[in-house]
């Protein structure tokens, strides 16, 4: 029975299929928004479904000069990395699938682990603009790593937790965003650097260096990544709500205080400007990694000594 | 000695083929890391073979074949022609005629300097402008449609005179859009001067002195962001322009803010000229008879395309075809500006750089065959212009 | 320097129905001055080709059957014409017009695109003679 359990949980939901299908969605949707907020019409609801069904029945084009035994597993490691974070995670509103003390840690670095092996992607190549988008996703990854990690422990330091579903248990009707504006900030923010959205798509900005560290790829290679994309923010987009907006108890609150946050993802994408990537760093470690310090700061002074 | 450095050297390949380039043109970027350290442009892949093409025409013909020599400035290409041919002719197309040609003339710069601030835009990453600004120019896309019958390559221009006429109704929607439209420039012209994150890409980036304009030849809007007073509009008044005198705008810095600020007023002038315009268009025929066979002779006709100096040299034999045509656009003349200034500057700040002299690839693209040894001179038939043209492609393939 | 400035835009517009046209379903009434399919008015034209010989797509070819008997066919390919409307303007008999009307030429069918004009029995004739030369070519081939 155990053992069914965790293959429905692995291969259909929380993690697996269901996740899939519902992150092309919140693509969709963000791809729809976008469009408004830029008073335009936007994709149909197939959009995205149809873009992966595409590039899965395309022919698979290896460059020359990759290393194949990089070349092919790379987007299979970083999709597995971001699905088995999803286990963790309270995924529409259900309580996660399995849980441990720390799984907040090894969440997020999973889903660091995608932006890893896009890096890894892109120097494994001899092309130039996978070489200058490589370093690009790398250097931005250690810019927002630390701000975004240390504004989600926020919410773990007064809930005195490191597992997920007891910080969860805990902000359930505690609207954490009110005490802790600025993790808030810095958490939402931190995720469109992580997804590479702009004002933080100089890693991929297309009118420089083509589509970066990923250029090299196309046909399935392509689609892998980008569905890892598409779970990796549908696992940012939950935790945040689950931790900053009162907790996502149930699917309806799921889909609602996610869906809010994604709006204001997509108006944030339409009114800023691409950041090059030092103004990138500048903006992270200057301000973001100041401003999630303050917000530890007074946590621990109001809660007293933790340790 | 030299594939040592090549190897230690690492070299970013921008185009032919680039999200960044709506039209195909090479640049060969050497960085370190980020910066830039050396630009070399390569030009050619849309020569098209046009000057010569226009030896095998009538001059009637010819009209709208150089009208497409530039899909966005098409009109200004026709008039240069019109201009300097009716010139030849001893023709002077009618005050009317001259006044449409010139009303289209800004429309067609306000569309231009709209699509522009777009593309800009766009690669800053900036694209809710970049749609917002397309969206408002469908305004005056539409204006054209209705005023000449298409969207582009109007074909206002007839040898002798223009083809459209503006009635009251007309003049009145002209009046509303263009009412509409300075809302929505002084709305950009916020936006680019003021925007946080949009500054950071454009103010104090690719910094082009007045000297450094001067040396460089550079013509248009560019020119006049470094401070380079210079309009042929103002200068040497064409067509009906010595009746609706033109300010030059002019900004001093030199950076792509001062290029955006630049064009952005461009806009306000247009708007003026062309509500003098239809204030007071002078009343009379459209049309003056032209002759088919133009008298032997040659002239040079200069006019102020929305990207600056636009060059014609017409020469006739006497019969209905030219003996030559030559074009100079100005893309051409802005082109190694580019290559100057993004030296020293980030990877990411060079398209934005060659954005900001907003080029036209297609437009500047004609060929050039320098002798170095002094071998006879030889003139090629278009036939072996073609024949020259597919092997050398076919070469290049294999 | 201020952040989001197009606020004022991107904001309204969460409210505000898409700009972009429906073009199939929702259809404007084209501009008055639009230029579409010349038509051609035979009782006026002399033949004397100048049409033709300004078109710049060599989008007219006007065959001359009987230039006494005033027999002309005017062979239009719609695919060529770029709708520069030279044509009406080098006409002298001012045979030739452009309305807005025909506007929407897409067309699955090539053949459809080359319009003749003129006289039944002339277009039967010319018709006829094109299909021969064809004939004529591919048994040669």
């Amino acid at each position: 029975m155990e053992i069914i359990r965790d293959l429905i949980a692995l291969l259909f939901f929380p993690s697996g299929l269901v996740l899939l299908v519902l992150s092309l969605f919140y693509e969709w949707v963000d791809r729809k928004l976008l469009a408004q907020f830029q008073n335009r019409i936007g994709p149909r609801w197939f959009q995205p479904f149809a873009d992966v069904i595409k590039l899965l029945a395309k022919e698979e084009v290896i460059p020359q000069g990759v290393d194949r035994r990089l070349f092919i597993p790379l987007p299979i490691v970083g999709l597995a990395g971001v699905l088995t974070a999803a286990i963790y995670v309270p995924i529409m509103g259900m309580a996660p699938s399995h849980s441990f003390k720390g799984d907040l840690i090894v969440t997020v670095y999973l889903l660091s682990l995608l932006t890893l092996c896009m890096g890894l992607a892109g120097s494994n190549t001899i092309g130039r603009f996978s070489l200058v988008g490589a370093t690009r996703t790398l250097t931005q990854l250690f810019s927002y790593e630390a701000p975004f990690l240390l504004a989600l422990l926020g919410p773990a330091i007064v809930a005195g937790s490191w597992q997920i579903s007891e910080i969860t248990a805990y902000t359930e009707n505690r609207w954490l965003l009110l005490t802790q504006p600025f993790g808030f900030l810095v958490a939402l923010i931190g995720l469109m650097g992580k997804l590479e959205l702009p004002p933080f798509d100089a890693p991929e900005a297309e009118t420089e260096i083509v589509a970066g560290a990923l250029t090299g790829y196309s046909g399935r290679g392509l689609a892998l990544f980008h569905l890892g994309k598409g779970v990796e923010m549908l696992i940012g987009l939950t935790l945040i709500a689950a931790f900053y907006l009162g907790g996502v108890s149930n699917p309806l609150l799921f889909f609602v205080k996610t869906l809010a946050l994604l709006l204001i993802m997509a108006g944030l994408q339409a009114l800023l400007a691409r950041l090059r990537i030092d103004q990138t760093v500048g903006v992270w470690w200057r301000y973001g990694a100041l401003l999630v310090l303050v917000q530890w700061m007074v946590i621990i002074v109001s809660k007293g000594p933790v340790l | 000695m030299e594939e040592q450095q090549e190897v230690e050297q690492f070299m970013v390949p921008i185009g032919p083929q680039h999200p960044a380039l709506k039209e195909p043109g090479h640049f060969l970027i050497t960085v370190d890391g980020e910066i830039v350290t050396n630009a070399v442009v390569r030009l050619g892949y849309a020569h098209r073979g046009i000057e010569k093409a226009t030896e095998e025409r009538n001059w009637v013909r010819n009209l709208y074949l150089l009208e497409r020599i530039c899909g966005i400035c098409s009109h200004i290409h026709a008039t240069a022609y019109c201009l300097g041919l009716e010139r030849l002719a001893e023709v002077e197309a009618p005050p009317r005629a001259q006044a449409i040609r010139v009303l289209v003339a800004e429309l067609e710069r306000i569309h231009s300097h709209m699509l522009w601030l777009g593309v800009a835009a766009h690669e800053a990453g900036f694209d809710s402008l970049f749609m917002y600004s397309w969206r408002d120019r469908e305004t005056v896309m539409d204006l054209l449609e209705n005023l000449t019958g298409n969207r582009v390559n109007y074909s206002a221009n007839v040898l002798g005179g223009v083809k459209c006429d503006i009635d009251i109704v007309q003049a009145d929607t002209i009046f509303m859009a263009l009412e509409f439209l300075q809302e929505r420039t002084r709305h950009y012209l916020d936006v680019v001067t003021s925007d946080a994150m949009f500054l950071q890409r454009t103010r104090g980036i690719g910094v082009m002195t007045r000297l450094q304009a001067e040396v460089l030849g550079v013509v248009g809007p560019t020119a006049r962001a470094s401070g380079v007073h210079r309009d042929i509009r103002a200068e040497a008044p064409y067509s009906a322009y010595p009746s609706y005198p033109v300010r030059v705008v002019c900004e001093e810095k030199g950076d792509l803010e001062a290029r955006f600020v630049v064009r952005i007023n461009e806009l306000f002038e247009s708007y003026r000229i062309i509500r003098l315009i239809l204030e007071d268009l002078p009343p009379g025929e459209l049309r003056e008879k032209m002759p088919r066979r133009i008298r032997e002779g040659e002239t040079v006709s200069r006019v102020e395309a929305p990207r600056g100096e636009l060059f014609y040299f017409i020469k006739s034999n006497g019969t209905d075809k030219p003996e030559r045509i030559k074009v100079r656009t100005p893309t051409i003349c802005n082109m190694m500006s580019v290559v100057k200034l993004a030296i020293g500057h980030q990877l990411a700040d060079v398209p934005m750089i060659l954005a900001g002299i907003d080029p036209c690839f297609s437009c500047n693209d004609r060929m050039i065959i320098l002798e170095r040894s002094h071998a006879k001179q030889e003139v090629w038939s278009w036939e072996r212009l073609r024949q020259h043209g597919i092997e050398y492609y076919h070469g290049n393939h294999s | 320097m201020r952040f989001a400035t197009m606020l004022s835009d991107v904001l309204p517009s969460l409210f505000k129905s898409p700009m972009t046209e429906m073009y199939p379903f929702e259809r404007k009434e084209p501009p008055v001055h639009l230029r579409t399919l010349p038509s051609w008015k035979l009782e006026d034209c002399t033949g004397c080709g100048l049409c033709a010989m300004d078109c710049p797509s060599q989008a007219i070819e006007m065959i001359v059957l009987d230039k006494k008997a005033k027999r002309f066919v005017m062979c239009f390919h719609v695919d060529r014409c770029t709708f520069c409307a030279q044509c009406i303007y080098s006409c002298r008999q001012g045979c030739l017009e452009m309305t807005p009307e025909n506007w929407e030429l897409a067309t699955l069918n090539k053949n459809a695109l080359t319009l003749y004009y003129g006289d039944r029995v002339d277009v039967e004739e010319v018709l006829a003679t094109a299909a021969s030369s064809k004939d004529a070519q591919t048994t040669a081939g």
